[in-house]
């Protein structure tokens, strides 16, 4: 096979090495941010689990084919006679280019990135107050029980018995903290270490659609971990999970209305929990529930601040 | 509230979040190309397909079920099919319809509407995108190629070839055969590298556009439109247009618009997977920007008009 550049004049030679360097090191630099990312455990408030792997291996390779692009003789063949798509591969303008929109973007936005979104782009996106709105996978709710002992450093009660029956007729969800009957059933909730039930902001609203869920919660001592996002009235908020199904780009609020017996400082966004009672009404068309606070405190970010 | 209020903040989580999620998949893409480019003669590519150009057509339709490509990563690899040979009605029909006739969209699909008629759903998903993926290919094939393409995009070695008739192009000569596999597997890596820069530069420019509308836009404001046919139909598209899901999963995002009608729901499931912000820049790769243009407003013409006319009559007559 004919290299596609045979008869690039020589004076040329030393573009077309810079511009292999400079895709190559494109290439690399790609890569370590992948895996930067990764590593760190940043990924993990950005993607739905299934999508993380992806980012190593994806990272693994772009440092394997920079390095092999980047070292590989300029001269060798880029593509068969008749067939080379790439006109300006050669030109250092183009290795550039892709320098200020592939890589300079990425590394800005690792820098500057503060990895959650802020009030803003909850209020565009609008709330979800009504759980059959979500997405529903078979693991849905599953974590939101289960997430807040496996993220939360304080909450250290029994996992939920993978064989709890699934809860509601009405919809498919499947909400482990949801068993078919009511007696005896709250010894699966999940317990924080000072015995409340830990909950998480998708449990309750499920509850709404759940009678026995309501049951079993009504009068206890509940905590929720979550997002502090004021409203008018000084002493009622709004407290705000994010559940994604791919990537933060989709991610939607899920809020649950808290009531505070006193007005309320907390940084718009920031992690707080809310310890009290759930309180159900019954409106015309559905079960509305509220959160009772008796307690707020901030606290830090879960490991998983997504809900998926 | 404004309808529009930018945010640093929210603009770099969603654009890190589209490019994390994104750029494996792109590369997945290239190296696909690459490995096509390398490794296979042009009379396979061109072998597999019907001698007769509207056959061909069809059959290309169909190529996401054996060969599964997502939306993102379809570019690269449809550009090296068309410089060994293949048609570029037969590629056209292939970039629209693989992101939703293969495998994994059908699976994800049938999940999400497990509660919602999941059988029904997903066989008027798949069938409504391959369905306007042959007739945007059928489409193409009475254009002139140097209309569509963009200059260098594609090497343009014979006109014929373009212009649909299924012919390979010269294979490779005898010192090609000669070609250790190192040095193959060498030139592999570079186009795909090359494939990659090349695509990923209008991805991430897609990312960008898509991460603004995404957290700027106040998407309340669609939300009333839900109530009329027609508009809820161009509703769910804009939306679809806007939030750039990969077609691997919009199914579960789709399933939970309620207060939207099943039609225009897979509008949005449809049009979504061939055409959003990402892919206006993704396909500029390949095809001049008038083309672009043309091919979205055709899509959202006419996955619109068989959303809300046909597919709204379908549903009814399957009762509530």
């Amino acid at each position: 096979m004919r290299a596609k550049d045979h008869d690039t004049p020589r004076s040329r030679r030393p573009t077309r090495g810079l511009a292999s360097l400079l895709n190559g090191l494109t290439l690399v630099g790609i890569g370590i941010v992948l895996l930067d990312f990764f590593f760190t455990g940043r990924v993990d408030q950005y993607l739905h689990p299934q999508f993380r792997p992806f980012t190593l291996v994806a990272g693994i390779i772009f440092c394997v084919i920079g390095v092999v692009y980047g070292a590989a003789k300029p001269s060798a063949r880029c593509c068969l006679d008749g067939e080379c798509v790439h006109e300006n591969a050669t030109n250092p303008l183009r290795s550039v280019i892709a320098i200020l929109v592939l890589f300079a973007p990425l590394v800005a936005g690792v820098a500057l990135s503060k990895d959650s979104y802020d009030q803003r782009a909850v209020l565009n996106r609008g709330f979800v107050q009504d759980i059959t709105k979500l997405p529903m996978r078979a693991n849905t709710v599953e974590t939101g029980a289960q997430s807040s002992q496996a993220t939360s450093s304080e909450a250290v009660s029994e996992p939920l018995p993978q064989d709890t029956p699934i809860g509601s007729a009405t919809n498919d969800s499947a909400n482990p903290a949801a068993p078919d009957s009511g007696d005896g059933s709250a010894q699966y909730l999940p317990k924080a270490p000072d015995g409340n039930v830990a909950l998480e902001v998708t449990d309750l609203l499920y509850a709404e659609q759940e009678e026995s869920l309501r049951k079993i919660v009504d009068g206890k001592t509940i905590e929720v971990v979550g997002q502090y996002l004021p409203a008018e009235d000084a002493k009622q908020f709004k407290l705000v999970r994010m559940f994604i199904v791919c990537c933060a780009a989709d991610a939607r609020p899920v809020a649950l209305p808290v009531e505070a017996a006193e007005q309320i400082h907390a940084p718009e966004m920031g992690w707080i929990k809310v310890t009290g009672k759930a309180t159900f009404t019954q409106s015309e068309d559905r079960t509305h529930v509220v959160m009772k606070a008796d307690k707020i405190e901030s606290v830090e970010p879960p490991a998983e601040a997504m809900l998926y | 509230m404004s309808w529009f209020t930018f945010s640093w903040q929210n603009f770099l989580f969603s654009f890190l979040a589209l490019a994390f999620e994104g750029l494996p998949f792109v590369l997945v893409g290239s190296l696909v190309s690459g490995a096509i480019a390398a490794f296979v003669p042009s009379r396979i590519i061109t072998g597999v397909l019907p001698k007769n150009g509207f056959l061909a057509t069809l059959a290309s339709g169909l190529l996401g079920l054996c060969f599964p490509v997502c939306e993102c990563g379809i570019v690269p690899v449809v550009r090296r099919l068309i410089n060994k040979g293949l048609p570029l009605s037969c590629g056209i029909t292939f970039m629209l319809a693989s992101p939703i006739v293969n495998p994994i969209v059908a699976f994800s699909t049938f999940a999400a509407f497990r509660s919602q008629a999941p059988w029904l759903n997903l066989g008027i998903r798949l069938g409504f995108g391959y369905l306007v993926a042959v007739l945007a290919g059928l489409a193409v094939r009475h254009l002139s190629p140097k209309e569509i393409l963009r200059e260098g995009a594609v090497k343009i070695v014979s006109r014929k070839r373009l212009a649909f008739q299924i012919s390979p192009l010269p294979d490779a000569t005898s010192s090609d055969l000669e070609s250790s596999f190192t040095q193959k597997l060498v030139a592999a890596v570079r186009m795909t590298c090359d494939d990659f820069i090349d695509t990923a530069i209008y991805f991430m420019m897609g990312a960008a556009v898509a991460a603004t509308f995404n957290t700027a836009v106040d998407q309340q404001i669609i939300l009333p439109l839900a109530l009329d046919p027609i508009l809820s139909t161009i509703a769910m598209m804009a939306i679809a247009m806007v939030l750039t899901l990969c077609s691997t999963s919009d199914a579960f995002i789709a399933a939970t618009f309620v207060s939207f009608p099943l039609f225009s729901r897979m509008a949005f499931m449809v049009f979504g997977p061939m055409f959003d912000l990402k892919l206006f820049f993704l396909y500029s790769v390949l095809f001049k920007k008038r083309f672009v243009v043309c091919l979205g407003i055709g899509l959202f013409i006419g996955i619109g008009i068989i959303s809300s006319r046909f597919l709204n009559l379908l549903y009814a007559s399957q009762g509530p």
